[in-house]
């Protein structure tokens, strides 16, 4: 009798054993089916959005909205990550505003957010959401909370400037920024800039000078000067080229030199950059260019002004 | 002396249960975890590990203080002990005011050895400046106020009620009390007088418990993540209104305690 109890308690152990193993080996291919199932199945969206408003997360929080602002802003971040996945999409990145601004209700304090977040949006699709729009909302957000702070302000000229190509109103934005007291020296620079690049030359250029002439930092003050000198350079080859032009004109071919220009009136000496040195001349373009030996360190900034520049030689040097 | 007396058998008996360990452990790895939660949030490390850490000290507080809270005086009935203790001249408003020192202490001793935990992440993560670990102290301090708020909600539930129905009315009310604020801004909105008089008299009836997580209408644990200093009159306030509610919950307890008939 005994040995039959222990003969069935030891065959129990084989059943449960081989019970174990077995569901073991189920449980892969069950969940495989499982998982084909969602994946097959229309109603579930991946890029679903629990909750859309932020007050609602923020009042559901229970006090926790740090946490919690932390967590949407991994989501956000992972969202930002999964490339191929917001390839897939329609709208490639159709949450990432919501989620920046739910992260930002629940904890406005977040300065990396309002910056990371507003350039994830900003930069243009395929890597970035391409919606500048969204990124200037949500940095004009953060300037709300951080009003004295200059960095959102010159992120969002930033935004303006390489996103939406609006140079003037990033140098607008940089130059009311250079205005705080926070604000770099360099700031004016950089709005100076822009705004040459938007066409605002003159404000630009009183801008460098300004600097040039008050800042105490040695690196803006030449920089300031390196502005000034290349704008003036730029002006000069234009004016050459211009006067090339017009000798061309009346004698049917450009000068061979530049002394001819001098001869026929057109100047009244030969042109040196600002460093002194004698420009090069192309007799079959009639264009001038820097030499090689030029001390100007120029800076090549393409302004958008070099047409207003030649009509107002037009108007001086009528035909 | 009595009082103290209970008030350290409670701790005692506290510290042997097991649920205890169980819930310091797993918020001690919930802290230890934003170590690694850090890593995805892009530069703000040491937020995540103050924000978890600072939540787990919260919500596992307030779990201990609910689980361990609501037996407090339903197991001393339950065991039958409170017969052998009533019979000696100690007081019912003594037993209950023991047993809530008592746990109050097992739950400052909790909230330390979890702020230590925190403290600790934060040093090993480096780069924390000595101010910010400052700046936790009125964080966490502020949370065990309100960890002694839900302990007192605990109690009053302890002394007539099953363990499962206390725990379920002190998390209800807790949760409650976290959407105080709307009851307010519901009083205001309403056109009913009688309606809107409810509503305000549910506003200061009810455990305010947003008292304790936004002061200034910023919220406590944002503020030590972000090394900003807090109000210290705020604070005071919010102090007294949590004394103010406990000493009234304890005097409940009392009550209904003392109504009890063990005969």
């Amino acid at each position: 009798m005994t040995g039959l109890a222990a003969t069935a308690s030891r065959n129990r152990v084989w059943f449960f054993a081989a019970a174990f193993l077995l569901c073991s080996a189920m449980i892969k291919p069950v969940q495989d089916r499982v998982d084909a199932r969602f994946a097959r199945s229309p109603s579930v969206d991946p890029d679903m959005l629990y909750f859309a408003s932020p007050a609602a997360v923020k009042s559901l929080s229970l006090g926790y909205q740090s946490l919690l602002a932390d967590l949407y802003w991994i989501r956000a971040v992972q969202y930002y990550g999964r490339r191929e996945e917001a390839a897939r999409r329609q709208v490639r990145y159709k949450n990432l505003a919501a989620l920046l601004d739910i992260t930002t209700t629940l904890d406005p304090q977040m300065m990396d957010v309002y910056r990371a977040g507003s350039s994830f949006l900003a930069e243009p699709e395929p890597v970035g959401a391409g919606q500048p729009e969204e990124s200037l909302k949500l940095l004009d957000k953060g300037i709300g909370f951080y009003p004295d702070d200059w960095r959102l302000r010159f992120d969002k000229g930033f935004v303006y400037f390489w996103a939406l190509k609006d140079f003037r109103k990033a140098g607008q934005v940089w130059l009311e920024t250079s205005r705080m007291r926070s604000a770099p020296p360099w700031m004016e620079g950089l709005a100076a800039m822009a705004l040459s690049r938007g066409g605002e030359v003159e404000t630009a250029r009183a801008l460098w000078e300004r600097q040039y002439q008050n800042s105490s930092s040695r690196e803006v003050k030449e920089n300031a000067k390196n502005h000034l000198l290349s704008m003036q350079v730029d002006e000069m080859l234009w004016t050459v080229e211009f006067l090339a032009g017009r000798y061309a004109e009346r004698r049917g071919g450009y000068p061979a030199r530049l002394d001819d220009l001098v001869r026929a009136g057109y100047l009244k000496a030969v042109p040196v950059d600002p460093s002194g040195v004698p420009f090069d001349y192309d007799p079959h373009s009639g264009k001038a260019t820097l030499s090689p030996g030029t001390r100007v360190r120029y800076l090549k900034v393409p302004y958008d002004y070099r047409d207003a520049f030649l009509q107002k030689l037009s108007s001086i040097f009528p035909k | 002396m009595r009082i103290l007396a209970i008030a350290g058998n409670t701790f005692r008996e506290n510290i042997r249960d097991k649920i205890l360990y169980n819930l310091i452990l797993f918020a001690l790895i919930m802290i230890l975890s934003s170590i690694a939660l850090g890593q995805l949030t892009l530069g703000l490390e040491a937020k995540m590990i103050i924000d978890l850490g600072l939540t787990s000290v919260s919500v596992f507080g307030t779990l201990i203080a609910v689980f361990i809270g609501i037996s407090l005086v339903y197991k001393e009935m339950e065991k039958r002990t409170v017969y052998a203790l009533l019979a000696k001249p100690v007081h019912r408003w003594e037993f209950i005011v023991g047993k809530y020192l008592g746990l109050l202490f097992t739950l400052l001793v909790n909230v330390v050895i979890m702020t230590v935990g925190v403290a600790l992440t934060l040093l090993y993560q480096g780069g924390t400046e000595p101010a910010t670990f400052l700046r936790l102290l009125p964080a966490v301090y502020l949370i065990y106020v309100s960890l002694a708020l839900t302990t007192a909600l605990a109690l009053v539930f302890s002394t007539f009620s099953t363990p499962a129905l206390s725990a379920l009315f002190t998390l209800f009310l807790w949760v409650i009390g976290h959407f105080n604020a709307d009851l307010l801004q519901f009083a205001t909105l309403t056109k009913s007088t009688t309606v809107g008089w409810i509503a305000k008299s549910l506003y200061y009836a009810l455990p305010n418990f947003s008292n304790f997580t936004t002061l200034d209408s910023r919220n406590i644990i944002q503020s030590a993540a972000h090394s900003q200093a807090v109000d210290a009159g705020a604070v005071l306030w919010v102090t007294a209104y949590g004394l103010l509610y406990c000493a009234g919950l304890v005097a409940v307890a009392i009550m209904v305690f003392s109504r009890r008939d063990f005969k």
